[in-house]
């Protein structure tokens, strides 16, 4: 059990870091910047969230196979945690881009300007006034991410399958228990899951409430 | 300072005004007002002179826009801490929100802050910038009459005390009489600037007289000269305007009277001769009570709307249907020059 446990915040830690530092940049732009077709960039990035996990993990084990597209060029990342990994940032990318994408929609472009106008360069606009005032919606995006992933089980059995060590994380650990029908072992893992999950949960509503503690009635 | 700055987008605008202490700039709303402020700051393109191609950064323009734009996760104090360096910084921050008395709230959040102290705040943020131009943007617009007053005074007081030019845009007369210099901002260009006495007696144009309270606006025809100014016909009744320069008999022109400044005749106190020339007699159509004073809407030869302090009509005792006599005292019958007037 602790080796799936393991294997399973491993995978949720770098996919949350993969995605903090994609996401960052992404939900910048999509927020500030003139990007091209925007609607159609976000229609494909927030795909995942209606696409059955299953169909996910259906064209990346494809793509991902020794003589598939991408497997060809290197990538044979089918059946190995590299590929659950490419897997789960995908799978995650739309909560924390909604999550980051909120946390730069609240910050008034206004401010920003007139920031500049009171002399400060780019790099002190962003130390000083744009992290402080985004980092609980970073923070809470980042969390989804990682809880999201840690939950996850169609994406990660399509295209990781159920090796031990590899690829099988704790949500496919528990379905192996049931299919063996030891329930008490079952038991204790899904317990653990609930704790995780109740405090992951609890933490980003805490800080919600925070952010908007400090954002929320700024408006004229 | 003389300014001078011409801008494309995101409309066609070429301003040049002189700024000398609190120079307050009038305008309808869409004229411009706000985007010739956001050019000033440099944060819309623009060529002309001073800093147009000094980027906002290194223009030392502070920029107070209508939300003020206080950073919302720092106190008041950081946040006028933010064009200064280092520990004295703080300092000097402490000593700006004493000058806008707001050194007890140093320490409060904006959200903690009402619309009054906010701006207080916001003012204090420019002011240690030690700006050589200062820009406010429809200051008064969101704060009640009672802290509208104070935040002008204080306004106004700072800016005299530092001896520092300040642009003021907005559409209130109030705030626009308190100023050194008033500016008209009018299609697209500054049409008028003077002294705010001289503007609000004697605009330039019909639709600046809209602007400063101008309710009477007429158009009629030079009927023939005299010493001093002009007789001119409107709807059958003959009108004596003073100009310096008046227009050939027989053209159009546009003529106007404040509401403040249309007399209402007593019957028991005859005039004197030169007030008798322009009389008319009118019924009371309507009375409208506005705050301390009543607007009298009145027609005969003319429709006019007549302003009336509350003392005047507490002894005139008007009523709608009342037949009165008015008199439109020349020197506050205003000429419009006919080439502006057509506009």
């Amino acid at each position: 059990m602790t080796e799936a446990f393991l294997l399973s915040f491993k995978l949720a830690s770098l996919t949350a870091l993969t995605l903090l530092v994609l996401g960052i940049p992404l939900a910048y732009a999509l927020v500030f910047k003139r990007v091209p077709a925007r609607a159609l960039v976000e229609a494909v990035l927030l795909m995942p969230l209606t696409l059955p996990p299953t169909v996910l993990g259906y064209y990346l084990l494809v793509l991902l196979a020794p003589d598939g597209a991408l497997g060809r060029l290197g990538f044979d990342w089918a059946f190995r945690f590299e590929g659950i990994w490419l897997a789960s940032v995908l799978f995650s990318l739309p909560f924390a881009l909604t999550a980051y994408r909120e946390a730069f929609q609240a910050v008034e472009p206004e401010v920003l300007e007139v920031t500049r106008t009171l002399g400060l360069g780019p790099f002190k606009r962003w130390v000083r006034v744009v992290l402080p005032w985004i980092w609980p919606g970073l923070l809470s995006g980042t969390l989804l991410a990682f809880a999201h992933t840690l939950g996850e089980f169609g994406v990660v059995l399509m295209v990781g399958g159920n090796l031990p060590g590899e690829t099988r994380v704790a949500s496919i650990y528990i379905f192996d228990l049931v299919q063996a029908l030891e329930f008490e072992e079952a038991a204790r893992a899904a317990l653990i899951f609930v704790a995780l999950s109740f405090v992951l949960v609890l933490a980003v509503r805490t800080l919600e409430v925070r952010w908007r503690s400090i954002t929320g009635s700024n408006a004229r | 300072m003389e300014i001078d700055y011409r801008l494309e987008r995101p409309l066609k605008l070429h301003a040049r005004l002189q700024v000398q202490g609190l120079t307050v700039l009038l305008g309808e709303s869409g004229s411009g007002k706000t985007s010739l402020l956001r050019a000033l700051a440099g944060l819309l393109r623009a060529r002309g002179r001073p800093f147009a191609d000094l980027a906002p950064e290194r223009r030392r323009v502070g920029y107070l826009p209508q939300g003020y734009a206080l950073v919302p996760h720092m106190t008041a104090l950081e946040n006028v801490a933010l064009p200064l360096h280092g520990p004295s910084g703080r300092r000097t921050a402490g000593r700006w929100l004493e000058r806008v008395e707001l050194k007890h709230l140093a320490e409060r959040r904006p959200h903690e802050l009402s619309g009054g102290e906010r701006q207080r705040v916001a003012l204090a943020r420019a002011l240690a910038l030690e700006p050589r131009l200062l820009l406010l943007d429809e200051p008064t617009s969101a704060l009640d009459a009672a802290t509208r007053e104070t935040a002008v005074e204080l306004i106004e007081r700072i800016v005299r005390e530092e001896g520092l030019p300040t642009l003021l845009v907005t559409h209130d007369p109030y705030v626009a009489a308190r100023s050194r210099s008033l500016a008209v901002l009018e299609a697209g260009r500054v049409r008028q600037q003077g002294p705010p006495d001289e503007v609000f007696s004697r605009p330039a144009t019909l639709g600046i007289a809209r602007l400063v309270g101008f309710a009477n606006v007429f158009s009629g025809k030079v009927a023939g000269r005299e010493e001093g100014g002009v007789w001119i016909e409107t709807q059958g009744l003959r009108v004596f305007a003073p100009t310096a320069a008046p227009p050939k008999a027989g053209s159009r022109v546009h003529w106007g009277i404040r509401p403040e400044e249309v007399m209402i005749v007593r019957p028991d106190r005859p005039l004197s001769a030169p007030l008798a020339r322009n009389r008319l007699e009118v019924r009371v159509r309507r009375l409208i009570k506005k705050g301390l004073v009543y607007v009298v809407r009145v027609a005969g030869a003319l429709e006019l709307e007549v302003a009336l302090p509350r003392h005047v009509q507490d002894r005139l005792r008007l009523a709608e249907g009342d037949l009165i006599e008015v008199a439109l005292k020349p020197a506050y019958v205003h000429l419009f020059s006919s080439g502006d007037a057509s506009s």
